[in-house]
């Protein structure tokens, strides 16, 4: 009890002096800007650049502007960790949001973490991120959430025998596993799971497996041109006629032509709420386009998170960032991409998804 | 800053370590090598599966330097039926092919999502004496591949091996056996990468197959060309020049008030933009190779 006491004083009296310092926060991000994940990354980057921009137009955070530091991973580990390491000990930022590709994230947060600071993982989706260590947190539902509810939604739906494919790399390797483990664990079985080589002309020859093991309803998660490429071939193939589900509906349809995707169902994140609405709203005006991928809002919500988190504490310390954006996400957190709560290894334990079917070539809720 | 510069250090130091293997096939005994960055993908993997073994450092060289040397072994074996240029897409061909194994692998490598959490090689102390102490593991070793590749080079032996490069059936007929000296090249090479590997998967903590791309060999390959191919101490100067130049980007984009994204655009210009001026205008590098240098010399 004594000894509580003085930790309470010791970190009120360390809050009340930094607050009267009050620094400016700084922001560090480490994105893919360029890269075979530069799509992705760039979209992060207008994420955090809405966020801030706002923010820093209603008058910032402690009363300062806030400063965005982004740096450029090009999808490779040591360039990752040259910026992550400049944001550190150079820019002396507490706190680095980033990367997209897990493994990216995994020795980028690492280091971070390492270094005392704090690490907003808001891109990478792998069961490992987890294990990064005290300091990181993840806004991005990590795949048993994703998956997990894929594989009950469909199992309510009444299919039992499911095809997968998903593309090989650490987010689709991730889906699988986590998709086909939560389908098993219901009583369903998954009768072949594909993992596609990104960036191919053709995937006929994965489409013809997974066609011959029989599935009643396939289950799919692909980045946009090598989607289109995918539903164009089911639909060559009549693999049509038996449903298909998409993981990430936007992401899966954005490029694909409507009558090659018209009747499939999916689930996608949820920019319903209040919050997303006026993100997406925001999003719309500043660039010009609809939302290019689905992790601009992750982004958003990490950096909205972050600042919220430094107002809470009073400070820009990163232990009190750490204790701030525990709490805060420990009550929940109105995210543009709905409500963000924390388990007790502080990641996202929970994510609204909105159930969709895409009716005369548009998506609709069901 | 210090911090950033030690970091930048050991990353320089490590890279200079597989430029200088690089350097040893194709600068001296002029094998073409597209899949260098395999050999070092060998390091890193075998220090990898030590660690999910529960084994440890003298463990994972162990494992780097043998699948190292079966690495380096296949690419000889290719190199008997081959052509030079062919060889060289063969290597390519193997190193992609190998990244795939390992990109689907499963539980043994981790699959595309890779093995995370390999200690530090130093865990005692500050950070920075951690770091310092690291430092200093990479520049011995570095010190220790220059002085080997150097005195090799010298040596009659080294003039075997420029004899292979320049005219390979002199070599034969000096009674030479070209598939040995080829073979003993790409194993010494091969592990000098792979040791590279296992002190970088330690200092990153982290191994996947997004490390061994092809483009990472191509990175390599510009680091020996710009420094100059054929000579030990140019090629250390090429790798040390472009990791600092690609570290210290971010820092012209701070001071010039850049957007981000024209990071991305410059760092490939630099690495494009650099290669082409130095074949274009100075194909020798930085460093010229001194031709006859016999027994001395840089």
């Amino acid at each position: 009890m004594k000894r509580g006491m003085l930790l309470a004083a010791t970190v009120s009296l360390a809050a009340m002096a930094s607050a009267a310092l009050a620094e400016p926060l700084k922001i560090g991000a480490v994105l893919s800007l360029s890269g075979p994940s530069a799509t992705a990354g760039e979209d992060q980057r207008r994420g955090i650049e809405l966020a801030v921009e706002e923010i820093n137009a209603a008058g910032g955070v402690l009363s300062e502007p806030v400063q965005l530091i982004i740096e450029d991973s090009g999808g490779r580990v040591p360039s990752a960790l040259d910026a992550a390491k400049k944001l550190v000990t150079v820019d002396d930022v507490p706190v680095v949001l980033g990367e997209y590709s897990s493994g990216i994230t995994i020795p980028m947060g690492t280091y971070v973490v390492q270094e005392g600071r704090i690490h907003l993982n808001m891109g990478s989706s792998s069961g490992k991120v987890r294990d990064i260590g005290e300091n990181s947190f993840s806004v991005i539902g990590l795949d048993r959430v994703s998956s997990g509810y894929a594989a009950q939604d469909l199992y309510d739906l009444g299919y039992r025998k499911i095809a997968v494919i998903t593309p090989n790399n650490a987010f689709g390797q991730g889906v699988a596993q986590e998709f086909n483990q939560a389908f098993g664990g219901l009583g369903g079985e998954v009768v072949s799971s594909v993992l596609y080589t990104e960036g191919q002309t053709s995937y006929r020859r994965e489409l013809q497996q997974m066609d011959r093991t029989q599935p009643d309803a396939y289950f799919y998660s692909a980045y946009g041109k090598e989607a289109a490429t995918i539903n164009r071939e089911a639909f060559e193939l009549g693999l049509n006629q038996t449903q298909w589900y998409a993981g990430y509906m936007s992401m899966c349809t954005s490029d694909s032509q409507p009558e090659y995707i018209e009747g499939q169902i999916g689930y996608d994140l949820n920019f319903i709420g209040d919050n997303g609405q006026a993100y997406e709203a925001a999003y719309q005006e500043r660039y010009g386009e609809p939302f290019v991928t689905s992790f601009s809002g992750y982004a958003y919500d990490a950096a909205k998170m972050i600042m919220k988190a430094a107002e809470h504490a009073g400070s820009t310390d990163p232990e009190a960032l750490r204790t701030a954006l525990t709490e805060i996400g420990g009550t929940g957190f109105e995210g543009a991409t709905g409500t963000i709560l924390f388990d007790e290894s502080r990641q996202r334990s929970k994510q609204p998804y909105l159930k969709q079917k895409i009716v005369d070539g548009k998506a609709q809720a069901r | 800053m210090f911090d950033f510069l030690i970091h930048v250090s050991i990353m320089a130091s490590l890279y200079a370590v597989l430029a200088l293997s690089l350097n040893l096939q194709l600068g001296i005994a002029g094998l073409v090598n597209f899949g260098q960055i395999l050999l070092f993908g060998a390091g890193a993997y075998g220090a990898a599966f030590a660690f999910s073994n529960q084994l440890g450092l003298a463990a994972g060289i162990g494992a780097g330097l043998a699948l190292a040397v079966c690495v380096g072994l296949l690419f000889a074996r290719l190199g008997r039926g081959l052509g030079g240029d062919y060889w060289g897409i063969a290597t390519l061909a193997v190193a992609e092919a190998c990244r795939m194994l390992l990109q689907t692998g499963g539980d043994l490598t981790g699959g595309a999502q890779g093995i995370s959490g390999l200690p530090p090689l130093f865990e005692a102390g500050s950070r920075q004496d951690a770091a310092l102490m690291t430092l200093g593991v990479c520049l011995a070793f570095l010190a220790a591949v220059y002085w080997l590749c150097r005195s090799l080079t010298h040596s009659r032996y080294g003039l075997s091996l420029k004899i292979l490069r320049e005219e390979p059936q002199l070599a034969v007929s000096l009674g030479y056996n070209p598939n040995a000296l080829r073979t003993q090249v790409l194993v010494l090479s091969s592990m000098i990468a792979a040791v590279g590997g296992v002190i970088f998967a330690h200092y990153i903590s982290f191994v996947g197959p997004d490390q061994i791309v092809a483009a990472e060999t191509f990175l390599i390959w510009a680091m020996v060309i710009v420094g100059g191919v054929g000579n030990h101490f140019g090629v250390i100067l090429g790798a040390v020049l472009m990791q600092f130049l690609f570290a210290f980007v971010p820092f012209a984009k701070d001071l010039l008030d850049m957007p981000s994204d024209y990071v991305a655009a410059m760092r490939l210009a630099l690495v494009g933009g650099g290669l082409l001026i130095f074949l274009l205008w100075r194909p020798q590098g930085l460093v010229r190779e001194r031709i006859g240098g016999g027994h001395r010399g840089g």
